[in-house]
């Protein structure tokens, strides 16, 4: 739109260079202090080095709990990817008048507070006696909050989608499950792989119901970094986040390349 | 090609239905939330009506003494007090740096918005645990503000453990959530409206003022209402910039039911600070639709 119209000036530009610096120079500022070449987290750096990495690398916990988490949101992933989109198949298709009621249900567990949900969830799983060894507490909480991100995005697809396709397809007689193998799931792949990064990456730093639901042995990482920040300070640590990092910044190369990113920020609400 | 598709249409019409039926899809997310989200909610309704013995989690028998303990204490009303303080803060700073650029961003050309959105959805996928992080390094000891200050005053500022670093921590956290709530409302505003303002003789101010400003708000009020939920019932961020000194309700909670091991009281004051959230949120729900009376119709 024309400047002259919405009278952005040069001072807004100023205003929102700050703030973006604001929300990124934290993160760039983990990913060099990852790579101190010092002894200690202090600024300025001494010179670059990738021995903090190797330090982590070698750390046991760092190690046991980064595959723990990735086995974990791997099967989070599949799980809320099949539900999610299944659920958003069936919302936005064959749901008429309780539409807006399963979608309220779906996306409650983003509504409501994590840490509550993750208490309910440890009160419910002990009292009876499903215990929180293992994964399966985890898995289970941490669905609840990955699913709705594969509905939304979903959602957000099959919207926009032209069902005269499947149409033809079902009238040349395929059935159902090939019309769905062959046309829908082909149109509406982008929405599913951006619902499934999503819901990987919600899993892998999830952190409320984590916190409640992990056992002796079973930690994931963002609980491992937060027990160790709570003691130590040092290099090593910011080379455990810099993974953090580096992920966000892939997943949002990657939804961008497929959707785009305004389909899963705005498209979808 | 009316009349292809008409055939196509009766074709898929006669077709026999051979698919299983599709309430199946919906089925096993129905499930998963009922058993592991709703029965779980209930249960912990029902967990703060029962008596905490001496020995033991609970028993089942009912009682209010819960209640009374959670409402009682003048100490919880502190960190209620606090941990809503915090959040309104949180939530108006975060509304003062978001909407500059949430209009920025909504104004923006279009290859230029694709990048301005990976900025702002880029720190929103980075653990929670790694941003409370990255304040840390920042305003600790040896952080760069306290360094900085330290050259240009000689005094010392040592924000860790401090509720300014908390409010920071947050504002960082939740500015990408209100700038796309606001955004999504500024996408929605026709531009010949302001256009039409303009060439009526408005200044981009008063345009600004008088037609972006008003049909803005719906996202205002989305982004306001979901900054001041998360805010309220963060644990992370007050935790590792508060460094443990600064204590809100969701460190409290936890506390009772995971080092008190108090179930019955941990569940009762869940439900009041849940309920005095809702009722914070309808206040403000009230307020605001007596502020914006167009959005009534």
């Amino acid at each position: 739109m024309d400047a002259r119209i919405t009278g952005r000036g040069t001072w807004l530009a100023i205003v929102v260079t700050g703030v973006y610096i604001f929300l990124i120079g934290p993160m760039a500022i983990v990913v060099l202090a990852a790579l101190n070449a010092g002894d200690y987290l202090a600024f300025p750096p001494q010179g670059l080095s990738l021995r903090w990495f190797i330090r982590a690398a070698q750390t046991e916990p760092f190690v046991r709990s980064f595959l723990f988490s990735l086995k974990l949101a791997a099967w989070v992933t599949v799980a809320s990817t099949l539900l999610g989109t299944a659920a958003a198949l069936y919302v936005v298709r064959h749901s008429a008048r309780f539409r807006n009621v399963l979608r309220l249900a779906i996306l409650a567990p983003l509504q409501l507070p994590a840490i509550l949900t993750g208490i309910a969830l440890l009160i419910f799983f002990l009292a009876t006696g499903i215990g929180t060894r293992g994964m399966r507490a985890l898995f289970i909480g941490h669905t609840l909050v990955s699913l709705p991100y594969v509905f939304l995005t979903v959602s957000a697809v099959l919207a926009g989608f032209d069902r005269s396709l499947e149409e033809a397809a079902r009238s040349l007689g395929a059935g159902p499950f090939t019309t769905f193998r062959r046309i829908t799931l082909p149109l509406i792949q982008g929405g599913v792989i951006s619902g499934a990064l999503f819901a990987f990456i919600t899993s892998f730093d999830q952190f409320p119901i984590s916190l409640l639901l992990v056992s002796v042995g079973n930690s994931t990482l963002p609980i491992q970094l937060f027990d160790y920040l709570r003691f130590s300070f040092d290099p090593a640590a910011a080379a455990v986040s810099t993974v953090s990092v580096l992920m966000s910044v892939v997943i949002v190369l990657i939804v961008d390349r497929l959707v785009g990113l305004q389909a899963v920020s705005w498209g979808a609400q | 090609m009316a009349s292809t598709e008409g055939i196509l249409r009766a074709g898929v019409r006669a077709a026999p239905r051979r698919g299983l039926p599709p309430w199946l899809l919906i089925a096993p997310t129905l499930l998963l939330l009922a058993v592991f989200f709703l029965v779980p909610y209930v249960n912990m309704v029902r967990m703060s009506l029962l008596v905490k013995p001496a020995v033991g989690a609970y028993e089942p028998e009912f009682t209010l003494a819960n209640y009374a303990r959670a409402l009682l204490d003048p100490f919880h009303w502190r960190v209620m007090y606090r941990t809503f303080w915090l959040a309104g803060l949180t939530t108006a700073l975060t509304l003062l740096i978001a909407y500059p650029v949430a209009y920025h961003l909504s104004y923006a050309p279009r290859r230029r918005r694709r990048w301005l959105l990976m900025l702002l959805i880029s720190p929103l996928l980075v653990s929670l645990v790694v941003r409370g992080f990255a304040w840390m390094i920042l305003l600790g000891r040896v952080g760069l503000v306290n360094l900085a200050v330290q050259r240009l005053t000689g005094h010392e500022l040592v924000l860790i453990g401090t509720p300014t670093a908390i409010v920071i921590g947050l504002v960082h956290v939740y500015v990408p959530f209100m700038a796309l709530a606001i955004a999504g409302a500024l996408q929605n505003i026709p531009p010949d409206l302001i256009q039409a303002a303009r060439s009526l003789g408005a200044s981009p101010w008063a345009a600004f003022r008088r037609v972006v400003w008003p049909l803005s708000l719906p996202g205002v009020q989305a982004g306001t209402l979901l900054v001041f939920v998360l805010a309220v019932s963060s644990y992370v961020i007050p935790i590792l910039l508060g460094a443990s000194n600064v204590l809100v309700m969701p460190m409290l909670i936890v506390q009772t039911l995971l080092d008190a091991f108090n179930w019955p009281l941990g569940s009762a004051l869940s439900m009041v600070f849940f309920g005095l959230t809702a009722a914070v949120v309808a206040l403000y729900l009230r307020l605001l639709a007596r502020g914006m009376p167009w959005t009534r119709a």
